[in-house]
């Protein structure tokens, strides 16, 4: 019980250190690689947190397959190196979308870290806290109570694919 | 005592990490000889007698081999993928239960299990693992700065992502029949007999599931026929062509070591694990043994037998064959144990 603290703050520390460094890499395989120890850091914290069944999915989807393809493509176009040196001024325009979407994204930061901390109670989004523990409870929550959501995110995703493969086709 | 069984549990990993160092030495001496009896030939007989002693001496020979390192390599991501492939496999190993809980003939005062960790998800451990091991192969392919390495790497890459579907999707038939994601339930679902003399092996109600699984092994694996990553005709050694010395005995040992897990996975999740008749529960490490043999064999097998395939039909027949088949296969088993309620 005691450990569970101390191994809390190093795999919170490695998440955070190895995000930070994802954008400051010059070279994208570095930035794929750091990304990699990024998410072994939140599967780590997946398991202080009782749910194996989500870390372990965390690795086989996210580290085991998307960032592979990450680095299938980084590899492809052989992505060069940023010069070194000083960064170049994005146009006005760009430049003020993007100042309003950070502020919008870190407001939302905000009022997110906010709840959390003011609930007296583990925000658990009406999912029993022992949920996450079972593959059974996993499955039937997601079938039942938020069919919904994962229906749109599959309609999503089909949409993504066609759309990547009407793209490809264009110039074959 | 707590003290008594971090000790054993201690003696269990070193015994693990021994036994796997050692059996990619016995799956080099086999594969030569295999290789040689295939082809009507000797096969290694100098070094020991019948030449048992030519791992030792391959070894002993990369050792003292010079460390080459190209120009232009990423001396980091170069150093650290050799790392990464042999670390991979050999944790995966350590979810996977090689025999029934003993207390080696009542030397110990607890029965042990035969496992390094007995995780309630292992079989996804497995696979988590195992597809972290293809960044060993594409760092190393990308880190050379070699155009054959590259292709290599590459072409592991969309191989390893194309086949770890299907991988997957066997695996998950025969969690819908167990009903478990651990890999002890999995072999104590598979004890017993129809009939009076049929196992109850998995392999018996997933036929297709245990051949989807063997071939999509064999490609996770790199091996022939679907060693395309390496194929020497046409990619020098594909992408372990600029490594010398340690860091190549490193990949070698990594896919020797990748393709007992496999066998072994094969094992507890088709096969029937320890299980098996004559023998008492405590030897039945020795019928784990047995079966894993056999499969190794048919891979070596394999390889001396079969030409490798074309790297476009690899593509078609894991994407329009394999990977509908396995598709379908699972829901014909969902189907299946709800009608049966099994």
């Amino acid at each position: 019980m005691g450990l569970e603290l101390p191994v809390f703050y190093v795999f919170a520390a490695v998440a955070v250190a190895a995000s930070a460094l994802v954008i400051g890499q010059r070279s994208p395989i570095y930035s794929v690689m750091l990304l990699i120890v990024s998410f072994a850091a939140l599967a780590g914290l997946y398991i202080l947190l009782d749910a194996p069944f989500v870390a372990v999915i965390q690795i086989i989807i996210y580290a085991g397959a998307i960032l592979v393809l990450f680095l299938f493509v980084v590899m492809l176009l052989n992505a060069p190196k940023e010069a070194s040196g000083p960064r170049p001024r994005l146009a006005p325009g760009p430049r003020r979308a993007g100042v309003v979407l950070a502020a919008v994204f870190a407001g939302e930061l905000v009022w997110a870290v906010w709840r959390t901390a003011m609930a007296h109670e583990p925000v658990t989004a009406g999912v029993p806290a022992r949920a996450v523990e079972s593959v059974h409870r996993i499955g039937q929550v997601l079938y039942t109570d938020y069919a919904f959501p994962f229906e749109v995110t599959s309609l999503l995703i089909i949409v993504a694919m066609v759309g990547a493969v009407v793209l490809a086709k264009r110039h074959v | 005592m707590p003290s008594l069984t971090v000790i054993v549990q201690l003696g269990l990993v070193v015994a693990v990490f021994v036994m796997l160092m050692l059996s990619s030495a016995v799956m080099v001496y086999a594969e030569r000889k295999v290789a040689a009896f295939i082809q009507q030939r000797e096969g290694p007989n100098r070094v020991g007698p019948k030449g048992l002693f030519q791992p030792f001496a391959d070894v002993i020979k990369l050792m003292f081999k010079e460390e080459l390192r190209p120009g232009g390599a990423d001396t980091v991501l170069f150093l650290l993928a050799p790392v990464i492939s042999a670390t991979a496999a050999f944790a995966a190993f350590a979810v996977v239960p090689f025999g029934a809980a003993t207390t080696f003939f009542g030397l110990l005062p607890e029965p042990i299990k035969l496992q390094v960790a007995d995780v309630n998800v292992a079989v996804l451990v497995v696979f988590a693992i195992t597809s972290m091991s293809v960044y060993g192969i594409v760092l190393a392919g990308w880190s050379s700065n070699s155009k054959y390495s590259l292709l290599g790497g590459l072409r592991s890459a969309s191989q390893m992502i194309s086949y770890e579907l299907s991988y997957g999707l066997a695996l998950a038939s025969v969690l819908v029949i167990a009903n478990s994601l651990s890999l002890t339930d999995i072999v104590n679902h598979q004890s017993g007999y129809w009939l009076g003399f049929i196992p109850k092996w998995f392999v018996v109600v997933q036929p297709v599931g245990f051949l989807i699984f063997m071939i999509s092994g064999v490609a996770e694996t790199n091996r022939a026929p679907f060693d395309f990553p390496e194929a020497e005709q046409e990619l020098v050694a594909g992408y372990h062509t600029e490594y010398s010395s340690m860091a190549f005995a490193m990949f070698f040992l990594a896919e020797y070591i990748n393709m007992v897990t496999v066998s072994a996975v094969a094992t507890d999740l088709f096969l029937g694990g320890w299980h098996g008749p004559f023998l008492p529960e405590s030897l039945g490490w020795i019928w784990f043994l047995v079966k894993i043999s056999a499969l190794l064999f048919f891979y070596i097998w394999m390889r001396w037998t079969l030409p490798r395939y074309r790297y476009d039909q690899l593509m078609q027949f894991g994407w329009k064959i394999l990977l509908p088949l396995a598709v379908l296969n699972l829901l014909v088993t969902a189907a299946g144990v709800i009608l049966l309620g099994a």
